[in-house]
């Protein structure tokens, strides 16, 4: 039995539908990722979660028993809010203890608990500090140990990296996982930022216009996304689309890009005959600098440095624009661009998605994700 | 960038003092007043140097008071003592009903609540008399004439609009994250309400309920409509005071500077949280 | 949406179980009735109010005097017609509004002048406008008493200033022809503390660019004033003015402490006016429709000043 379950949430306001007959499960121990653009209702369904907000429709299950109808402190949920939301007018210590206050914690047993959270969170040494006088990073390790002192059977963290400093925010994308383990609860973790949400899930619910879109472990989201958006989403340069055509060929089927004939899996015979959308994801692009038969003739225009990739910018027949990565290693041989270059790609790493819905089309060949 | 003259500098000093003086020279007057005999208050020219006394103080403190007609019993403390009771009283009433009701209205979007907070603004700018006449005759049908109760309830005209206006202000201003987060760690909505809203509020019921008491003691219409002369607060009782035979002018104004005593000195105490109440919230800093 | 097998069937299993318990649903409707919990003291006193101002309203459709109980009857708007052409109730119109805007447009300018006097925040200036607060801060009736006191013609000390400028005989309060002028004098020096400090906040609020940018570009100090810095406190000046007319067009304390309406009824003003006619004539129904005609005047008032403040609280918490 799962620790946490939502059945067919449901959430509208003024502005129209934020959630829309949503439901995901999330075990003990799973950290579960809701991932989305801003606005999506990702924070929504956090509080609906939490009993701070109703659903129009649907229910909170937590351990089997219906929460829906029950006030956020009898829900035993531990959440860190984005905004860390302390107590101003606690110290450190007293917002960390605040749950096994409430719960009765004797006093020796409450001093020990928030002691072993704060060490745990290394923010011991600030215990007798009001929250003004902390810095992000502290007082974002202190929203979470609140959240895990009480050692709640679900934790819901919203987006709790957002508003911390990059240094600190690589830091903990490495020590989350391993911290929450030791926790065992059910997890449900909020961000806009992919490269977290690959990081930190076990699975990922993409939340797109009130519905999950996709659900899925990480590599699966990544390789084999479920629409053009998720596609979008999930990754850095972002994807190449380009619209082509599904024609059938002789036994087979494939697509027409940049004036050449691509032939595709035989499983995407079906579509034959749809517009589509092919996906090409700029890492998946070989980049050559002298000419091949295989290859097709692009105009570099210019070459971005990325950490330890570089972006290449490619325009081709028909002015067509392309991104590729290459490694740092070699991006030398590219200088600052300005110059023809060749580029190859295996169709296998094609995605394709229907023009008019989006929708990945899947292969049959390809398992069914999860 | 300062490019103020010296002449200007100069006359706009001796604006602010003219100024000064205009507003503080009859409390100033007064307060000498208190302390002059009657020879000393009808002497033409006035002056100010003179020996102080405090027999007009020392007769109103005691209750009595010597005239040449023989002794008169002057009961001004027991005014004061009404002011202080239906004031204090009052305040606490209206913040034990406001405060929570400021509460629902900012935490809660619902229809009643704007309706009860519209018609009690709308009521602070109607005509008290309006009210209060129908309400005399209630209060005789009820009993409730010239009754501590029957005054404090009718104060809270006065005092519960106030609070509602001031502090549903400072609740809205508290994000509700923080309570949410508070109720999320496994308290109830009453803790929520008296461990983080009301203390995160205080600066505002601070001045909300200064603003009242200071509203409470200065009333004069309600007490003048409400209540008889053993209940009357010092506006009242000092009206009665003066048209009274045979006082002596010294001791009107010792029972003038005792009136006005409290709440000047209040308002000097607590005056940060004056300005931010007296606009209302309307004007923020 | 592509969920596994296993998760699907847990969820279609789960689907079939029992709808809420008792007190589940018991608790739903404890938290949707807390708002209404904590408004019903609110609620008590609001109807506490309504139900006086109704039967004001109804007793100023009748014919109702507490001396003549066996009069009374329902005589609908005659009560108010009657004022039509009463030259009393003419008087206290006069009276009043004249009141109203002589108090209201001499504080204004009285208020501003002292806001921008005490503009800068010096310690000084700080210390002035706290101590300008005193005369906000006694009650008027007390007020008036002190003015009293020192307008007596024998003994008071304004009587002798006056003296001294060639008026011998100057009544005050007890003379018609300045005793509107000593009441006006009274209001102001009450009220016109509560305009500079509602001023004084607007103009230390206001942006500092736009004057920062007129001192570089050299613009003359009265074009600053009256094409920068009025414009931009208008917001305050309006809500100043709007509250001082409510309340100036209603007073009592000052008045009737002064000299109960008199000499003769030259400073009748409305609620005076009622006043008397309650509890010297007892007419009540009379009464009550004077008590209608002044809140009409101040309820169309009022309204314009709520929906204006509240739009001026919108904009400093953030929509209501």
């Amino acid at each position: 039995m799962s620790s946490l379950e939502l059945r067919n949430i449901s959430k509208g306001f003024k502005s129209g539908k934020v959630l829309d007959d949503v439901s995901l499960s999330v075990d003990a121990g799973e950290i579960v990722v809701v991932f989305g653009p801003s606005g999506t209702g990702k924070t929504v369904l956090l509080r609906i979660i939490a009993g701070v907000q109703d659903p129009d429709a649907g229910a909170v299950v937590i351990d089997g028993a219906d929460v829906t109808d029950s006030a956020p402190d009898q829900r035993g949920i531990g959440m860190a809010f984005q905004n860390f939301a302390l107590f101003p007018h606690f110290s450190t210590f007293d917002n960390i203890a605040s749950p096994l206050e409430a719960r009765g914690t004797p006093a020796g047993k409450l001093k020990e608990q928030v002691g072993a959270v704060a060490r745990m969170l290394k923010i011991d040494h600030v215990l007798g500090h009001a929250p003004r006088e902390l810095s992000n990073g502290q007082k974002q390790r202190t929203a979470l140990a609140r959240a895990l002192v009480a050692q709640p059977k679900v934790l819901l963290l919203d987006d709790p990296l957002r508003n911390v400093d990059a240094k600190l925010r690589y830091e903990m994308r490495l020590e989350l996982p391993r911290l929450l383990r030791t926790f065992d609860a059910a997890v449900i973790y909020v961000t806009q930022d992919y490269k977290e949400a690959m990081a930190l899930g076990d699975h990922i619910a993409v939340l797109r216009n009130g519905r999950i879109e996709q659900w899925a472990a990480p590599a699966t989201v990544y390789r084999a996304p479920a629409s053009v958006e998720v596609a979008r989403l999930f990754g850095d340069p972002t994807i190449n689309l380009l619209p082509c055509r599904l024609e059938a060929w002789g036994d087979g089927c494939g697509v027409t890009l940049f004036g050449r004939k691509l032939p595709v899996a035989a499983s995407y015979l079906r579509a034959v005959g749809h517009d589509v959308i092919a996906g090409l994801r700029p890492e998946h692009v070989v980049v050559r600098e002298t000419e091949m038969s295989s290859a097709i003739a692009f105009d570099l225009d210019a070459v971005m440095p990325v950490n330890v990739r570089s972006v290449l910018y490619l325009r081709g027949p028909a002015g067509v624009e392309l991104l590729a990565t290459v490694a740092e290693s070699d991006a030398g041989k590219f200088g600052r661009g300005h110059r023809k270059v060749w580029i190859d790609f295996a169709p296998e790493d094609l995605l394709l998605f229907d023009a008019a819905t989006g929708a990945r089309l899947a292969p049959r060949t390809e398992a069914r994700t999860n | 960038m300062d490019q103020t003259s010296t002449f200007e500098k100069i006359t706009r000093g001796i604006l602010i003092v003219l100024v000064l003086l205009f507003f503080l020279f009859p409390i100033f007057w007064i307060l000498l007043m208190s302390f002059q005999n009657n020879d000393q208050i009808l002497r033409i020219p006035p002056s100010i140097a003179f020996e102080p006394t405090l027999q007009n103080y020392t007769a109103l403190l005691t209750g009595k008071l010597e005239t040449a007609a023989g002794d008169l019993d002057i009961a001004f403390m027991r005014n004061l003592g009404n002011s202080l009771l239906l004031s204090t009283c009052a305040v606490l009433l209206s913040l034990a009903l406001g405060v929570p009701a400021a509460y629902a209205f900012a935490r809660f979007k619902f229809r009643l609540g704007e309706n009860i907070a519209f018609t009690l603004l709308s009521f602070r700018f109607a005509p008290p008399l309006l009210v209060l006449l129908p309400l005399s005759l209630y209060f005789k049908q009820l009993g409730l004439t010239d009754t501590y109760v029957g005054l404090i309830w009718v104060y809270q005209l006065i005092c519960l609009p106030l609070i509602l206006w001031i502090v549903r202000g400072y609740f809205e201003d508290i994000s509700p994250d923080i309570e949410n987060a508070y109720r999320i760690a496994g308290h109830s909505w009453w803790r929520a309400f008296s461990r983080i809203a009301i203390p995160l509020a205080r600066p505002g019921i601070a001045a909300a309920a200064l603003l009242a008491f200071i509203f409470a003691w200065n009333n004069f219409i309600f007490a003048l409509i409400l209540a008889s002369a053993s209940k009357q607060p010092v506006t009242v009782g000092a009206l009665a005071f003066v048209t009274a035979s045979g006082i002596q002018y010294g001791q009107i104004a010792a029972a003038i500077v005792l009136s006005v005593t409290p709440t000047l000195l209040l308002a000097l105490y607590a005056q940060r949280y004056l300005v931010e109440g007296l606009s209302l919230g309307a004007v923020k800093g | 949406m592509a969920l596994s097998d296993s998760v699907r069937s847990n969820m279609t299993l789960a689907a079939k179980s029992s709808p809420q318990t008792s007190a589940a649903a018991r608790r739903w409707s404890m938290r949707r009735a807390l708002p209404y919990l904590l408004s019903l003291p609110a609620l008590l006193v609001c109807i506490g109010i309504l139900i006086p101002f109704f039967t004001a309203a109804y007793y100023s459709l009748m014919r109702f005097r507490l001396n003549l109980p066996m009069m009374k009857g329902f005589i609908w708007f005659d009560n108010y017609i009657s004022f039509l052409s009463d030259a009393a109730f003419w008087n206290t119109m006069s009276i009043s509004l004249t009141y109203a805007f002589v108090t209201v447009t001499v504080e204004l300018a009285f208020g501003l002048g002292i806001a921008l006097l005490l503009v800068r925040p010096t310690r000084l200036n700080n210390a002035v406008s706290i101590m300008l607060l005193l005369p906000l801060m006694t009650a008027p009736a007390l007020a008036a008493l002190m003015w009293k006191l020192m307008t007596n013609p024998n003994f008071g000390i304004l009587s002798y200033f006056v003296s001294l400028l060639g008026f011998d005989d100057f009544r005050w309060a007890s003379d018609p022809r300045t005793a509107l002028l000593t009441v006006v004098l009274v209001d102001v020096w009450v009220y016109t503390p509560f305009i500079m400090i509602l001023l004084l906040a607007g103009l230390r609020s206001l942006p500092k660019q736009p004057f920062e940018a007129a001192a570089l570009d050299g613009v003359p100090r009265s074009f600053v004033f009256f094409r920068i810095t009025l414009p931009m406190l208008m917001p305050y000046i309006i809500t100043a003015t709007l509250f001082r007319l409510l309340d100036s067009i209603q007073q009592f304390d000052i008045v009737y402490s002064m000299t109960q309406g008199g000499p003769g009824d030259r400073l009748m003003v409305f609620q005076v006016q009622a006043y008397l006619e309650f509890f010297q004539y007892t007419n009540v129904g009379r009464s009550a429709a004077l008590m209608i005609v002044l809140w009409a005047i101040t309820y169309a008032l009022s309204n314009l000043f709520i929906k204006h403040w509240l739009k001026l609280r919108e904009r400093a918490h953030g929509p209501a």
